[in-house]
């Protein structure tokens, strides 16, 4: 498949759902370059739940949309499960994304016109899941996050830790290789936040999903397989 | 199901604006389908008008209407009287009644003027074209007067001091080329809407005409049909069984109409693009503030492995059901304007050469319904997917990073 797939195979069992080497991006703001990220490697595992934290402006969040698919990067490679995604197309990444991501954003970016269900029912609607499947899927996912009654519900009915608990549910109904979480407690309070981390944990184990979490919150990084700390660019 | 239910509720989502939109929609739609359906009913009544003054065919010598006669009846018609019987013993043929088309000069004793006569059986054509001249003073010719009756345009009746009663004399040229006369009491003076017809219009009997012309020929058979959209037909069928005579159907005789036609398609036509721009832009407006506040969505629901052209189409549906929604509303509202109209008895003012309106109807005509949703409908739709094209293919951070 790619030189890494090998090495990874050779290492351990499934080759690993990240698998970066040397990624820098700059972001070019008029004149000035803005490194983001200078030469990162990183080797995340299947099933991995692992934090990256940093100094605000350090390039986790980049270091998520570069690994989530949704951001380009300047050199280096990357070999999600294996695949060189490099020299995809836009539409190869979004059928990638469609198929393996799930994201879990700060301010839940729910869909408002869309019911509870509908939300959680997006991903596999573009997944051509079969309607009935899908309703049972749905259903069963609304259930794991503790929202079973809410499905016909407004996003805007609910508060906030209830809407993140439907962005989890939204992220691992179609059972993603790799979700990607950047500060998904950030406008959480505490009670609620150690909620929250602690779902995202356990159904991560229940999927074998692996999440890549960008955070500033004390709390996660105790509940992590492995804490990774960014500083200018460069993981540490 | 599911699309348009979403569609649907985006379409709520700010409920203000879509509402002035769908009444732009509205009001474009209505606008369009009322002045489409005065079109057609315009075309309507001047097409069955002129079917109705002309007949629905014209039979004549074959060098009738391709010749001017240099002498009177050069190109008439002989043996008209059994070509009549034979015509009308097809099934379509109505009536057919003989025209003899003629002119002179008419004189009261002091003044004389030219007349542009028309010969015919004023009692046919009556019963085959309705009210097709309108009586202003006096009667319509009796049968068997001693002396022949005629009835005269309003305007000569004026230049002759003519009234009902009055005796006149008619000077013609005979087909042999010879001067003839005949006196004539004039019963009724009439108009037909056109002045310039109105100042030279003498009407009467197709004997006095053959008399005064010393003939025994036609000018033309006016036949008519039982239905104006029968005529194509019968007409192949006629001049093919019959070429010893030349056929010519109203249309080809009828300049005014085809005038009016081209007039009003470019005016309406015209009307038409305008209005269609007005809407495009007005939902376009709408649909592209729609899609700057949906930016962060858009950026969401692409990160979430939606393709760019599955997002546009959402905004696609979106925009046709507005206009679904709007041209609707539209056709309710031209719909009650035609209906509306047809208890009011509004006239239209004369048209150009005329002297007389017509009543203001506007057709409702499922065609040009079916074809303004449709043109509504698609308008919107591509507004929205001009609108939401770009957004859909914003990098997906930057979209994500909107607020
Ligand atoms: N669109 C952009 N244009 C220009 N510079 C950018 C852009 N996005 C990020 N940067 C810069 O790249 C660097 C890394 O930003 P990034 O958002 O990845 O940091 P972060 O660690 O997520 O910060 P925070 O904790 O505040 O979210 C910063 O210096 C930032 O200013
Ligand atoms: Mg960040």
């Amino acid at each position: 498949m790619n030189d890494h797939a090998p090495r990874a195979a050779a290492a351990a069992g499934p080759p690993p759902v990240i698998l970066l080497r040397g990624i820098t991006k700059h972001y070019r703001l008029g004149n000035s370059d803005i490194p983001a990220l200078r030469g990162v490697d990183l080797c995340v595992p299947q099933g991995a739940f692992v934090a990256v934290r940093g100094p605000s402006g350090s390039g986790k969040s980049t270091l998520l949309n570069v690994c989530g698919l949704i951001d380009s990067f300047d050199a280096g490679s990357y070999s999600m499960s294996g695949t060189d995604v490099a020299g995809l197309d836009e539409r190869a990444r979004t059928l990638l994304r469609r198929e393996r991501i799930g994201f879990i954003f700060q301010s839940y970016n729910l869909v408002p016109v869309m019911s509870v269900a509908d939300n959680v029912d997006y991903p596999l609607r573009l997944l051509g899941v079969a309607p009935g499947a899908r309703r049972l899927r749905v259903e069963r996912m609304l259930e794991r996050v503790g929202l079973s009654g809410s499905g016909a519900r407004r996003p805007d009915m609910l508060s906030g830790g209830q809407r993140q608990r439907v962005a989890i549910a939204r992220a691992l109904v179609k059972t993603p290789a790799l979700v990607i979480a950047d500060e998904p407690t950030a406008n959480l309070d505490s009670a609620t936040a150690t909620q929250i981390i602690a779902l995202m944990r356990e159904l991560g184990r229940e999927h074998g999903a692996t999440f890549l979490i960008a955070t500033h919150d004390e709390r996660m990084t105790t509940q992590c397989d492995q804490v990774l700390t960014l500083t200018d660019g460069v993981l540490q | 199901m599911k699309a348009l239910a979403l569609a649907w509720h985006n379409v709520l989502r700010n409920r203000r604006r879509s509402v002035v939109t769908i009444l732009i929609a509205t009001l474009g739609t209505a606008s369009m389908l009322v002045a489409g359906g005065f079109t057609l009913y315009t075309y309507d009544s001047l097409r069955e008008g002129a079917a109705r003054d002309f007949g629905h065919l014209t039979v004549s010598h074959p060098e009738f209407f391709r010749r001017d006669e240099e002498m009177p009846l050069q190109y008439g018609m002989d043996g008209h009287v059994a070509l009549k019987q034979r015509l009308e013993a097809h099934a379509h043929v109505k009536r057919v009644l003989p025209r003899v088309n003629l002119s002179g000069l008419v004189s009261n004793g002091e003044k004389s003027m030219i007349f542009m006569g028309s010969g015919a059986d004023i009692a046919g054509e009556a019963a085959m074209r309705g009210q097709f001249l309108t009586l202003v003073s006096g009667s319509m010719p009796g049968a068997g007067a001693r002396v022949p009756e005629v009835l005269l345009g309003v305007d000569l009746a004026r230049g002759l001091s003519a009234a009902p009663g009055s005796v006149l004399t008619l000077l013609a040229t005979t087909s042999a080329g010879a001067m003839n006369g005949v006196d004539v009491r004039v019963t009724g003076t009439v108009t037909t809407g056109w002045h310039d017809v109105d100042q030279r219009l003498v009407y009467l009997g197709i004997d006095t005409a053959q008399y005064l012309l010393a003939t025994d020929k036609v000018s033309t058979l006016a036949v008519f049909l039982d239905a104006t959209d029968a005529t194509p037909a019968v007409l192949a069928e006629l001049a093919s069984a019959d070429p010893a005579h030349g056929y010519k159907p109203w249309w080809e005789q009828a300049f005014y109409y085809q005038s009016v036609r081209a007039l009003y398609n470019r005016i309406f036509g015209l009307l038409g693009i305008v209005i269609a721009l007005l809407v495009f832009f007005s939902v376009s407006n709408t649909l592209a503030m729609a899609v700057v506040e949906r930016t962060r969505e858009i950026g969401t629901l692409r990160a979430l492995g939606a393709l760019p052209g599955e997002l546009v189409a959402g905004f696609v549906r979106e925009g046709a059901l507005i206009g679904l929604l709007g041209s609707a509303l539209g056709m309710l509202l031209a719909g009650a304007v035609s209906l509306s109209l047809r208890h009011a008895g509004l006239e239209m003012p004369a048209p150009p050469g005329r002297t007389v309106g017509y009543p203001l109807y506007v057709h409702a005509d499922p065609w040009l319904y079916a074809a303004c949703t449709a043109a509504i409908v698609a308008l919107c739709a591509c507004a929205a997917w001009l609108a939401s094209r770009k957004a859909a293919r914003l990098p997906i951070v930057q979209a994500l990073a909107h607020t």
